[in-house]
């Protein structure tokens, strides 16, 4: 009976099947390897080209015709200015549409139609939120153009979404006993979810927050729609004042025929990764530390 | 600025109110049992009918005096002269506003440098209006609440609905933001469509808006080639790339590699996913477009274009790979585990288990990753912005530059044409095209991820 | 078939991580009868029995020491392929788990990957033949093309232990096989069991005691890690040699 499994045919076809088996294998580390060689490539070509253009005059510089005296204080600031707006408008809304939606709503049609929405918004391309700001804020109210606060507002309805979704997912993890023991020493539901639950899913929530946050800022494409691609020579003062963002001056200088602005964009490109990576590298610290896993 | 300054006022003046009712609140309190809310919840309400009214009335000023300040111009005598056409009047209104609030422009029509003194008066005087009419509403929801404070009542409960329809307006901004993005795509669209009829729009196979002025404009606005170099960038030469290295990669993570080195990998393909698309673009321009062409001089071709499709959806597909491996490492992670062990067990290798029994199984949820993929690699802008090329042309050549809706919707709209052109109105259609194909792909594959988590749950 | 020993296992330790779930375990099993691991649960005999066919090399953590052989070949060996055991070793879960795939495919499954069937008639008569030893083939013959898994829970296992016999192999092996059906199910199992138990040795880990005296020859008792009594299945229910047998048996714990 065990003559079938000792057979010199099936030895031979189990020899090819193991073949095919680290074949597999290697495709599949293969895959791996190369997707990360690429983004090595990528971040060795960006410091080979820009690490040598960044110095005070770089940091501290705003945009020029002169590639030697361009900097990128300029756009940081503008990019900062417009991150405010983000934060301020986003954060808030964000927060307290997950929390109706995760506790309060009522399972009528009509959330399940905020439901659909949110999924949606957070897959739309980022260019139709530009010309969503185009066509609302500038348009029809009249807004400045290039200013951060337009930028803001439409980064702002680009991050919503993914505060929403990450909040809800961060409240649905706090467990139903945490809301049991608040219900069970009378307090109401909205003072259970504000002392309890809130605080529990915070640590979550920052880090969709930072995440939303961070795309908000290497975002371009819808800024490009509402002209944030002013000349800004010197940082802009206000929410108002034409302005520029970082990945903004990018793009801009990118376009530069004069080759000397290689080390420029490379440089900006540099500034950038650094900052998401900061943002990101906080995100991540705040998921380790603060959340619970129950 | 003036944001602020009313912010700050309504959020000073509900802090007083706040401390104020919640002293007096507290004042009423004789004992245990003596009052249906704390002095707290008395403070919160007085600050809630403080902030809601004077909010409201801020935005709803916000909302017309806009239209107002511009009545009061048009009656300014000056304005006699402004012409009649509506499109003409507002971009010289346009350029007074941007004159009256930094006097250093220099407006283009010297009528709107005549009109920027009104403008600012109007503007000042609609200000002030506005402040007064915040700070009613701020008095007067105040002073309501005032009179309510007493020990029966329900203080507590009333703040918790007003809380409650906080939450519920929060939650409609979405709904709101959809409407919009609806309603401004369909508007500009349906402008667009006076001109260019949407059969000619969707079916023809020229696009050189430049040249479109007079009778023949229908045959300059065929988006047909703009449409295949966004299904050939995005969906063709992108997921390419990026469906067998996206899967290949989640594969080894989620059934061969370690703890160890998944620990490190996971995050380095989120750095991935996390630099901007910008920075692809100019990596795409600098290094990857110009290897191309000197790929392509190799071949023979003649004068290769820096631009290519080809360098477009490689950046584009690699950009794409994270997303479509943490795609299908959910789906692989929801297949159970006793299906594997079923197949392993009657003596399957590990690869055999994978490709014949763990990927059907997984199948659905990674095709609606590969939706959700080909989604956000035809909305992308920013490569193909700086290595596809403008040339609208239908050619399945992958050396040739090639245009996409993104491109041209930018192309479109930076400049300084007029607003109502059919040039710029066409990149609304675009964005509408684009809008509902992304909008039909997200559908499908949530639903169909939602049912395959039903699935195995 | 004689009673023949088909696997021995000698001093067997099974660690998850630094917890010992299996401590010196030896134990023979015999060709041609039906053996039962009996025990409370978390006693580790669903370990013991993953061991029996690497199974436990799917976890990561898992490490198997001691020594089981199959007709006297050490498993562990380093020249012994699990993939090769397995086709040797069949294995039945406790919750019924068909492939995503039609009823015929999931019975062609096992016999196309080690290449055991000549051409299309040839798999057609194994997955027959598989179906009909495991009392399926009158219920399901008109419907091989529809799904697995659309199945009633009892059927969904006896396709499982038709997918397991599909590659002939010489050892079953069943992890609390009846544990997710109905009781009218489970007898239609049990029967198969009593069918097929000429054929195979046959391994049945079980929390039911009823079960085990109804379908095994033998009866292993595990307690906490340990064997604590093997033998003839009659012997073990009547005549317990050791009290914790006894208490179990007789529902002092469990």
């Amino acid at each position: 009976m065990s003559s079938t499994f000792q057979s010199d045919a099936f030895m031979q076809r189990l020899a090819k099947r193991h073949a095919a088996e680290k074949r597999f294998r290697l495709l599949g580390l293969g895959a791996i390897v190369l997707s990360l060689g690429f983004l090595a490539l990528l971040l060795f070509i960006m410091l080979k080209n820009g690490l040598a253009g960044i110095d005070w005059q770089f940091l501290s510089g705003s945009d020029s015709t002169e590639a030697s005296v361009a900097g990128v204080w300029g756009a940081a600031k503008g990019s900062l200015l417009t991150m405010i707006v983000t934060l301020a408008i986003s954060f808030p809304l964000g927060v307290c549409a997950a929390i109706y939606l995760e506790e309060f709503a009522p399972r009528t049609r009509w959330i399940e139609w905020v439901e659909v929405s949110i999924n949606n918004l957070a897959a739309v391309p980022s260019i139709i939120f530009g010309l969503l700001g185009l066509a609302v804020f500038i348009n029809t109210f009249q807004m400045p153009r290039s200013a951060p606060l337009v930028g803001g507002l439409t980064l702002a309805l680009m991050t919503m979404p993914v505060i929403v979704i990450s909040g809800r997912n961060a409240i649905k993890a706090v467990p139903p006993s945490i809301r049991d023991a608040a219900l069970a020493v009378g307090a109401s539901e909205v003072q259970t979810v504000f002392h309890h639950v809130l605080p529990l899913a915070l640590p979550g929530i920052l880090t969709g927050t930072i995440i939303g946050m961070a795309r908000a800022l290497g975002e371009t494409a819808p800024l490009l729609m509402i002209g944030m691609r002013a000349f800004v020579a010197s940082p802009p003062d206000g929410f108002t004042d034409p302005s520029t963002v970082l990945p903004m001056q990018i793009f801009l200088w990118s376009d530069e025929i004069d080759r000397a602005f290689v080390v420029n964009t490379s440089a900006a490109i540099i500034v950038l990764l650094v900052f998401l990576m900061a943002m990101n590298g906080l995100a991540i610290y705040l998921r380790n530390k603060f959340e619970v896993r129950w | 600025m003036l944001i602020a300054v009313v912010l700050a006022v309504v959020a000073g003046l509900g802090l007083i109110g706040w401390y104020t009712a919640r002293a007096k609140a507290r004042l009423l309190y004789t004992g245990r049992g003596s009052m249906r809310a704390t002095a707290n919840y008395h403070g919160l309400h007085l600050a809630l009918w403080i902030a809601i009214p004077a909010l409201i009335a801020f935005a709803v000023w916000t909302a017309v005096s806009p239209g107002l300040v511009n009545e009061a111009v048009l009656a300014d005598p000056a304005a006699q002269m402004l012409p009649a056409s509506d499109m003409e009047r507002a971009s010289i209104l346009a350029e007074a506003r941007a004159v009256a609030s930094d006097p250093s422009t220099v407006a283009f029509n010297p009528l709107a440098n005549r009109l920027a003194e009104p403008m600012r008066s109007a503007q000042t005087q609609f200000g002030f209006i506005g402040i007064a009419l915040v700070l009613i509403c701020a008095l007067a929801g105040g002073g309501y609440a005032w009179t309510r404070i007493r020990a029966d009542f329900p203080a507590r409960s009333r703040v918790e609905r007003g809380i409650m329809l906080l939450l519920l307006a929060a939650s409609l901004i979405a709904i709101l933001t959809t409407v919009g993005i609806v309603a401004s795509l369909v508007f500009e669209t349906a402008l667009f469509f006076r001109d260019v009829s949407p059969w000619s729009f969707l079916t023809g196979t020229h696009w050189s808006p430049g040249n479109a002025i007079g009778a023949d404009i229908d045959d300059n606005f065929g988006a047909v080639p703009l449409f295949w170099g966004t299904i050939y960038i995005g969906a063709i030469i992108a997921m390419i790339i990026a469906i067998p290295l996206g899967l290949m990669s989640a594969i080894y993570l989620t059934q061969y590699a370690d703890a160890k080195v998944r620990r490190w990998t996971k995050p380095a393909l989120e750095i991935l996913a996390g630099v901007p698309t910008v920075v692809y673009g100019y990596f795409a321009a600098l290094t990857i477009a110009p290897a191309i062409r000197d790929f392509a001089a190799s071949l023979g071709y003649q004068n290769p274009s820096t631009e290519s499709a080809l360098a477009a959806g490689l950046v584009m597909g690699v950009m794409i790979i994270p997303f479509v491996s943490s795609m299908a490492d959910d789906s692989i992670a929801a297949v159970p585990r006793a299906m594997s062990d079923g197949s392993l067990a009657m003596g399957a290798t590990r690869s055999e288990t994978i490709k014949k029994v763990v990927l059907p199984a997984a199948l659905p949820g990674i095709v609606a990753g590969v939706m959700l993929a080909v989604s956000r690699a035809i909305g992308e802008t920013m490569i193909v912005v700086m290595a596809a090329g403008a040339t609208a042309r239908l050619t399945a050549d992958p050396l040739a530059s090639m245009t996409t809706v993104t491109y041209q919707i930018v192309q479109m709209l930076t400049g300084d044409q007029e607003f109502d052109s059919p040039k710029t109105l066409s990149a609304f259609a675009l964005g509408l095209v684009l809008f509902i194909v992304t909008l039909i792909l997200n559908i499908i594959a949530l639903r169909v991820v939602k049912r395959f988590r039903e699935a195995y749950e | 078939m004689t009673n023949e020993t088909k696997m021995t296992a000698r001093h067997v330790d099974v660690f998850y991580g630094d917890k010992k779930a299996i401590d010196d375990v030896s134990i023979d099993i015999d060709n041609g009868i039906v053996t039962a691991f009996i025990g409370p649960s978390g006693c580790g005999k669903s370990t013991f029995l993953r061991s029996l066919n690497r199974m436990n090399d799917t976890i990561p953590i898992a490490r198997v020491t001691g020594e089981i052989k199959l007709d006297g070949d050490d498993i562990y060996a380093s020249g012994m392929d699990p993939v090769a055991l397995r086709a040797r070793v069949g294995m039945v879960f406790q919750k019924p788990n068909p492939f995503p795939k039609s009823i015929y495919e999931n019975i062609a499954y096992g016999p196309r990957i080690h290449g055991i069937a000549q051409g299309k008639a040839d798999m057609d008569a194994i997955v027959e033949k598989a179906l009909t030893r495991a009392g399926l083939w009158q219920e399901v013959k008109d419907r091989l093309t529809d799904a697995g898994t659309a199945l009633s829970g009892g059927q969904q296992q006896r396709l499982c232990i038709a997918r397991a016999i599909a590659v002939s192999p010489e050892v079953i092996l069943m992890d609390e096989p009846c544990s997710a059906l109905d009781p009218i199910a489970t007898a239609r199992i049990e029967e198969l069991i009593e069918d097929l138990k000429n054929r195979y040795a046959i391994v049945i880990v079980t929390h039911s005691m009823q079960q085990a005296a109804r379908v095994s020859q033998r009866t292993a008792f595990f307690h906490l890690g340990n064997l604590v009594e093997y033998g003839d299945t009659e012997q073990v229910f009547q005549n317990p040699q050791e009290t914790r047998t006894k208490d179990y048996i007789t529902g002092r714990y469990g």
